[in-house]
């Protein structure tokens, strides 16, 4: 086993434990997380594959620059979104839950 | 080419200057113009699927002029031109109700409802791995943001379908990352010679398709798309349910019927159509069951979509390439038909003031128009001739039929059928009840009925030019 | 297993460790720092994988963006609802997830087919040959440093779509905020009054950040940087003086603002459509032309990249609906 064998498993590792996490967590913040987390083992996967030869793969390296972006706009997005729908659901409910 | 490009670059124009010009437009200017680039965006597809008819192949294009293999290619054919008329029509008929009919729409309508139409165009030009999944991506965020538009009770299942919609993308980056690190290539047409049945092709078409099958909303991976329809405008609940939906589909039916090797996409293809068969009984009888108009309709396209799922998965079983015919008749036909009883159900319901099912006794006298709407788009649905559902069916049917081995899918395109016709005919049933009329909430919108009718006659018109879309789908002249 | 391994294995269980604690730490704020830890273990990674580039990006994501974004929905939501915070599917979840893991080991050790025969293979050359061609054409490009080629030139329709991505999101974000409605209970993303150390600070550090997401966008043509690091930094320079309250609010009743929100996707586009139409095709860069078109996406990709994210992340009524 060297380096790149490491990453490569530790990746879908990474994935696969955090798919069970999207799976089995209710909580909106971590299955957001969870999500995030698989993009990190997919992004490690793909560098870890840039790293085979000596110099590494600079296509992969610019997918997963473009990949990140995607991962932290549509991340603000869906973390905002689920704020406001808590928003909503404490004053849907006459305040129900603890008052912070 | 360029007919094509244009049709993909108006709308994305159309969208960013929207976006700068603020509020110094009014609504129903925005509305005008966001009409008109459609129609220009549909002339431009026009021309483009004159364009792909006559070459008689596939037109490449590489972009930046690099060479193939270096370039992103962006492929024309007859079919991605179809999709893209289709697209820009839906477009400009979801958009007249919206701009015409009394409940009017927020502004940020427009502008979402012109990225949409700009993403659905770059997917379904594009012929490169990666670049589908950006186009993926891009259709999932805008599809979001217009069930956003419906207001703070829609945030929920809209932050829902986000969430599902970026681990379905995951799927999918890491199937092209695996495909990438084992042939090397991202471009859809020079892998396709090169795939083989390995470990690692077949976990990569594995996750790209669970991938796919979420986001397209396919059975078994389909929870999600009831609340999140149902909870939008009425408008982008037309355009998710009739457009968004097709865009996985698409890439699905590109990864199989060409990126896989045949022995791999033989071996899924049974697999695909009984989950097609599933969907279409399952789907059904939650819509059945549901006691609201929307998400009757919403859980008829889980159904309807096994139809096209069911034709994905013969196709590949049987290797017929002409089966291909049948799953874009379904696509086209299934489109004009859900949009259609979309904009009908929002209508009866902001008419009759109620969302149940049960509220609509008596609606052939109250609303008629949006009533007949919704029984022919419905007819469309369960297949009655000669409309465009009857015509994809037929072309479903005929390679089916031809075999007396293979009675039990034509028992899954008969249940499915039944069982259409049963959650139509609940609606239809009630709203005949004269009995005890549910009466008018506020006066009935006349254009509104008239426009959610429109895409209706033209899925019945589809007949028509049924031969000549056979014909372009095969590829041959035109 | 080799002595030089023991980094790499440290890091990895390390990754491990901070993974699992993200997604299953019982208070929810613990989750959160742990997940933002995770960001910087990756940054790690990246550096360790010889991708300097992604080291850069990881690092004004996680450190920056990502930390200030979860301790606004730290303050925003309430405690957990559900004490359990497993769904009930729980145990269907864990029986695929054993499985799909038991059967991804069985290959691994067994076949060897995963590793051997596709992925990695010291015997014959597993170059990509896009790889190749990317590699032989760096020099027609404009620029000097292969990623940068490939993300502006190469393949620079997905960044302008990756351009758009971020706008549409923005687009999504400014739906929450219906206009005409004054949201009074908003909470202000803001750091307390009494922090006023951290604001002093944030008057060296700002400017500081500034300067080197310039650098960053100067360098990219030739070196591991370009217009997104570049823009990210930027993006999170413009949260912390934002913060501080030492950056006024952005207005979307400002042209500026949304010009410079929708500059870098109109601007590419525009370059797409001039070089289709006066050029000689869909993004074809004229060849003496192409490092200075190259360089000039990249200062409006910057802008727009800085200001949306950071849209993103604070945003809020008065920023977008006003």
């Amino acid at each position: 086993m060297n380096a790149i064998e490491l990453y490569l498993t530790l990746g879908i590792a990474v994935f696969l434990l955090s798919l069970h996490g999207l799976m089995t967590l209710y909580d909106p913040i971590r299955r957001l997380i969870a999500v995030n987390l698989m993009g990190a083992g997919t992004f490690l996967v793909m560098v870890s594959l840039a790293r085979r030869s000596e110099v590494p793969d600079p296509v992969l390296h610019a997918l997963v620059v473009t990949g990140l972006v995607v991962a932290i706009s549509a991340t603000a997005f869906a973390l905002r979104l689920i704020i406001a729908g808590s928003k909503n659901d404490k004053t849907d409910s006459g305040g129900g839950n603890r008052k912070p | 080419m360029n007919f094509a490009l244009l049709s993909l670059a108006i709308p994305l124009f159309c969208g960013l200057l929207l976006l700068l010009s603020g509020r110094a437009l009014r609504t129903r200017t925005t509305g005008f113009i966001v009409i008109v680039s459609t129609v220009a965006s549909l002339v431009a597809a026009w021309f483009a699927l004159q364009e792909a008819a006559a070459a008689g192949a596939d037109i490449m294009l590489n972009l930046g002029g690099w060479e193939t293999g270096l370039a992103i290619r962006l492929r024309l054919s007859s079919l991605s031109a179809l999709l893209l008329v289709f697209t820009a029509l839906m477009h400009l008929l979801i958009g007249l109700y919206a701009g015409l009919s009394r409940d009017g729409i927020k502004r940020d309508y427009w502008a979402l409802s012109c990225f949409l139409h700009g993403s659905l165009a770059a997917l379904w030009l594009s012929a490169d791995l990666f670049n589908l999944y950006i186009t993926l991506e891009l259709l999932g965020l805008t599809a979001v943001a217009m069930v956003a538009l419906a207001g703070p009770k829609a945030y929920k299942p809209a932050a829902n379908y986000l969430i599902l919609s970026l681990a379905a993308s995951l799927f999918y980056l890491l199937g092209v990352a695996l495909l990438y690190g084992r042939y090397g290539e991202l471009d859809v047409l020079l892998l396709a010679p090169r795939t083989q049945a390995d470990v690692i092709t077949r976990l990569a078409l594995l996750l790209m398709t669970t991938g796919l099958m979420l986001k397209a909303a396919l059975w078994p991976l389909h929870l999600w798309l009831p609340p999140a329809h149902a909870s939008a405008p009425t408008a982008v609940s037309a355009l998710l349910s009739g457009l968004v939906v097709k865009g996985p589909l698409f890439i699905l039916w590109v990864l199989w019927s060409e990126v896989a090797p045949p022995t791999l996409a033989q071996q899924i293809g049974p697999v695909l159509a009984i989950a097609g068969m599933i969907a279409l009984t399952a789907g059904g009888l939650s819509a059945m069951r549901s006691p609201h108009i929307k998400t009757l309709v919403a859980y008829s396209t889980v159904a309807q979509l096994g139809y096209a799922l069911m034709a994905l998965g013969l196709l590949l079983t049987w290797q017929l390439p002409q089966m291909h015919i049948a799953l874009w008749l379904f696509v086209i036909a299934h489109g004009l038909a859900k949009a259609s009883l979309f904009l009908a159900a929002g209508e009866m319901q902001s008419s009759l003031g109620t969302k149940r099912v049960d509220g609509l006794r008596g609606a052939t006298q109250t609303v008629p128009v949006a009533m007949f709407a919704f029984a022919v788009a419905g007819g469309s649905l369960i297949g009655l001739p000669p409309s465009g559902g009857f015509l994809a069916k037929w072309v479903l049917l005929e390679p089916i039929l031809s075999e007396p081995g293979n009675w039990p899918w034509a028992m899954g395109v008969l249940l499915g059928t039944l069982v259409s016709a049963a959650y139509i005919f609940r609606i239809v049933a009630i709203s005949f009840d004269r009995a005890q009329i549910n009466p008018l909430d506020i006066n009935p919108d006349r254009v509104g009925h008239w426009l959610a009718l429109l895409p209706a006659l033209m899925v019945w018109g589809m007949a028509l030019s049924g031969e000549w879309l056979i014909r372009l789908l095969a590829g041959g002249p035109v | 297993m080799t002595p030089e391994l023991l980094p790499d294995l440290t890091l990895s269980l390390l990754l491990l460790i901070m993974a699992w604690g993200a997604l299953y730490a019982p208070q929810r704020s613990d989750a959160m720092t742990l997940f933002i830890a995770f960001g910087v273990v990756v940054a790690l990674i990246w550096a360790r994988l010889d991708a300097p580039d992604l080291a850069l990006a990881e690092a004004a994501i996680g450190a920056g963006l990502t930390g200030v974004l979860l301790m606004h929905a730290a303050r925003a939501l309430p405690d957990e609802l559900h004490q359990d915070y497993r769904t009930a599917s729980y145990w269907g979840a864990l029986g695929f997830t054993v499985v799909a893991s038991l059967m991804f080991l069985v290959h691994l050790l067994y076949d060897d087919s995963l590793f051997n025969a596709g992925l990695l293979d010291t015997e014959s050359d597993l170059t990509p040959r896009l790889r190749t061609l990317a590699d032989a054409a760096v020099p027609e490009s404009g620029v000097e440093h292969p990623v940068t080629a490939v993300l502006l030139n190469f393949r620079a329709w997905d960044t302008l779509l990756e351009l758009l991505v971020l706008l549409f999101a923005l687009g999504g974000l400014r739906q929450l905020f219906p206009s005409g409605q004054s949201d009074d209970s908003a909470t202000t993303a803001s750091w307390p009054e009494s922090m006023t150390l951290m604001s002093a600070w944030t008057r060296v550090l700002a400017p500081l950040l500034v300067v080197t997401g310039g650098y960053l966008l100067w360098r990219g043509s030739s070196a591991p940087g370009g217009a997104f690091q570049a823009g990210s930094l930027l993006a999170a320079a413009a949260v912390i003086l934002r913060l501080t309250g030492l950056l006024p609010p952005l207005r979307w009743s400002s042209l500026w603002l949304r010009l410079s929100v929708v500059a870098g996707a109109l601007f590419f586009l525009a370059v797409a459509a001039a070089t289709a139409i006066w050029g000689d095709g869909w993004l074809t860069y004229p060849g003496a032309y192409s490092g200075l078109l190259i360089i000039s996406i990249e200062i409006f990709a910057t802008l727009s990249i800085a200001i949306t994210l950071s849209l993103l992340v604070i945003g809020e009524q008065e920023d977008l609906r006003s």
